[in-house]
């Protein structure tokens, strides 16, 4: 059985608990966030309608980690498996964005690898849109397709769960008595909500419709005003960077322990004036507007051109964590609007 | 167990020569086998401390030690430039691709250096020589702000010139003392005849401004952008391509370079700066 059917939630997360530690979505204020699971609690899960508040990037690179140790050799600890409920469709394609840059051949980055190795993935299908999210610009979709273990859709009496692996298909196995069949009445109901809820995803961004490839777009108005205009509605806060789950630009520093020297990763972000400078004064990102450029290039031009696909999955959460009022859809639609080589403003000020 | 890429291999610093007033050359001794080629670079630690990229100056040819030479010019640097010998040291790499010593085989090797850019130069200087015989000419074009800031002056201003196969030429951007060579910036002891540019590659390497001028003089010449090797200067971290500092257009400076052809970054902006 790949797919099956469970009329309640808890059961569910009972028997994932039962094996694993298991963090699922829990509502805070107008977003979600994510918590341990607590098999005691009163309260049910929510299931949550759309992607978390924080980024899925937390999970498998947190905030700041030991990279090593002096004198000495620091090795990933052991890491034990876990399951996070909830992702969405964006979410498990930040992950494959994520895979990309620290899983690949070359240079594994252990810290990350021995977490992504032991995540136990459970998507879900978003139940309705949010006012931020634009995925379908990039080809997301409202509910998962590959990259999970187990997803769980809504349907009227209860849950879907499919396996997308076989640690997913091994789970449904193991807990059969849990389920039951999901026949072809509550597939097509599934279907029908999937539908409905893309349908409405891409009402909400009828206008956002571009001409061009967003890449062309970006890359051929590298030159615009745009950015620099747009700087001035930017607080340099850096939020559109942590929130991001594409965003993996960390530092490397040192620090002195109290009986051995330590070197730590630390998430960085290009919005920060000194981000690229090198010790001689040199620094190609003197300004806000070449930052903000710079953070555009990297998303749809240099990373696509490096890995075939885009640093964005339109998950919104930029929009929505922005403290200065700039939004990325209009970043794009503005850049679609330039002619192109109209010549950007040199007001590089004190450069 | 995947071998983690953040953890330096321990060395240790055996002797420090001082070049010139702001620049010293460290000699140091890893624990462990280090091989490395001529341009790659190298991330030194100073435990506790921080960590900054250096290309190595001395030839990949000596396996014992590393010579790195340091221009103190940030924080890293200036702890690094009060260190004394004995001083413990973290070393994480080679990283990214070198010069491609075997393409050079039988053409001139139009070398245009100044500054601290002499510290790469002369680890490939070296690799060259060693094997000078497989190479039509070695040029040098070396500038300095003035006599007393050319590094490496017990080798530069005597033996180096003297080997067969090589012609140096210097100059500084403001003379004292006994200088009776040129005075003026690289490029003006750049010309058309120094190299027949049909069997030749230049090397630059140096501060952003001189490579910049020094480039688009190789190109006034007739250079092809695909034969013109820059050694570019980027905020390095991770070494292995994945912090971001580094960027520049799809390229990391750290894995993709620092050696890169003008024609591979020819069209990114800013590259200079």
């Amino acid at each position: 059985m790949e797919t099956v059917f469970i009329s309640k939630l808890k059961p569910f997360l009972d028997a994932v608990a039962g094996q694993m530690e298991l963090y699922v979505p829990k509502k805070a204020g107008e977003h979600y966030v994510y918590n341990r699971y607590d098999p005691s609690a009163e309260t049910p899960v929510e299931f949550n309608s759309i992607r978390t508040c924080m980024p899925i990037k937390e999970f498998l690179f947190p905030l700041r980690e030991l990279a090593a140790i002096f004198p000495g050799a620091a090795e990933p600890e052991e890491v034990e498996p876990f399951a996070v409920f909830g992702l969405k469709d964006c979410d498990l394609r930040s992950i494959e964005i994520l895979d990309k840059v620290f899983a690949d051949e070359e240079f594994r980055d252990p810290f990350y690898v021995a977490r992504r190795e032991n995540m136990f993935i459970i998507s879900s299908d978003c139940s309705e849109p949010g006012e931020s999210c634009f995925c379908n610009l990039f080809d997301g979709r409202p509910f998962a397709r590959n990259g999970f273990d187990l997803n769980v859709s809504k349907v009227k009496d209860g849950f879907i769960i499919e396996a997308g692996s076989q640690k997913g298909k091994d789970f449904i196995e193991k807990h059969a008595g849990l389920f039951a069949e999901a026949g072809e009445a509550l597939l097509a109901e599934r279907d029908e909500n999937r539908a409905g809820t893309q349908n409405q995803l891409e009402q909400n961004n009828a206008e956002l419709r571009f001409d061009a490839p967003i890449k062309e777009i970006v890359e051929n108005n590298r030159d615009s005003d745009v950015f620099d205009v747009e700087a001035q509605n930017c607080v340099e806060c850096q939020a559109c960077t942590r929130v991001c789950p594409t965003c993996h630009c960390f530092y490397l520093y040192d620090t002195t322990q109290k009986d051995y020297f330590a070197k730590m990763k630390m998430w960085d972000s290009c919005m920060r004036v000194g981000y690229a400078a090198v010790a001689g004064g040199a620094n190609p990102y003197k300004i806000l507007g070449d930052r903000i450029r710079h953070r555009l290039l990297h998303k749809f031009v240099y990373f696509l051109d490096r890995y075939g696909i885009d640093m964005c999955v339109g998950c919104g959460r930029c929009v929505d964590a922005d403290a200065g009022g700039m939004d990325i859809r209009v970043v794009l639609k503005k850049l679609s609007e330039e002619t192109k080589g109209k010549g950007r403003k040199k007001a590089k000020l004190a450069k | 167990m995947t071998k983690n890429p953040y953890q330096p291999v321990n060395g240790e610093i055996v002797d420090i020569i001082d070049e010139s007033s702001t620049i010293k050359t460290f000699v140091v001794v890893p624990e462990e086998d280090f091989k490395f080629e001529t341009g790659q670079f190298v991330e030194l630690t100073l435990p506790g401390e921080g960590e900054a990229p250096f290309t190595p100056s001395s030839s990949p040819a000596d396996s014992e030690k590393m010579e790195i030479t340091i221009m103190e010019a940030g924080r890293v640097t200036a702890l690094l430039h009060r260190c004394s010998k004995g001083q413990k040291v973290g070393i994480r790499g080679p990283f990214g691709s070198g010069y491609p010593i075997d393409d050079f085989v039988g053409k001139q090797i139009y070398i245009v250096g100044g500054g601290v850019g002499l510290a790469p130069i002369r680890s490939l200087f070296l690799t060259l020589v060693d094997r000078i015989k497989d190479f039509k000419s070695v040029v040098c074009r070396f500038g300095a702000k003035t006599p007393d800031d050319f590094i490496y002056k017990n080798t530069l201003f005597g033996p180096w010139q003297k080997i067969k196969g090589v012609d140096i030429k210097l100059t500084v951007d403001e003379a004292n003392g006994d200088w009776d060579g040129n005075v003026g910036v690289v490029t003006t002891i750049l010309a058309p005849d120094d190299v027949n540019i049909k069997n030749a590659v230049a090397v630059v390497c140096g501060p952003p401004i001189m490579m910049k001028f020094a480039t688009l003089k190789l190109l006034e010449f007739g250079f092809p952008a695909e034969n013109i090797y820059l050694s570019m200067e980027k905020n390095m971290s991770c070494g292995i391509g994945k912090c971001g500092h580094c960027m520049l257009g799809k390229y990391y400076v750290c894995k993709d370079g620092p050696v890169f052809t003008y024609e591979q970054i020819k069209d990114y902006p800013d590259i200079w700066d």
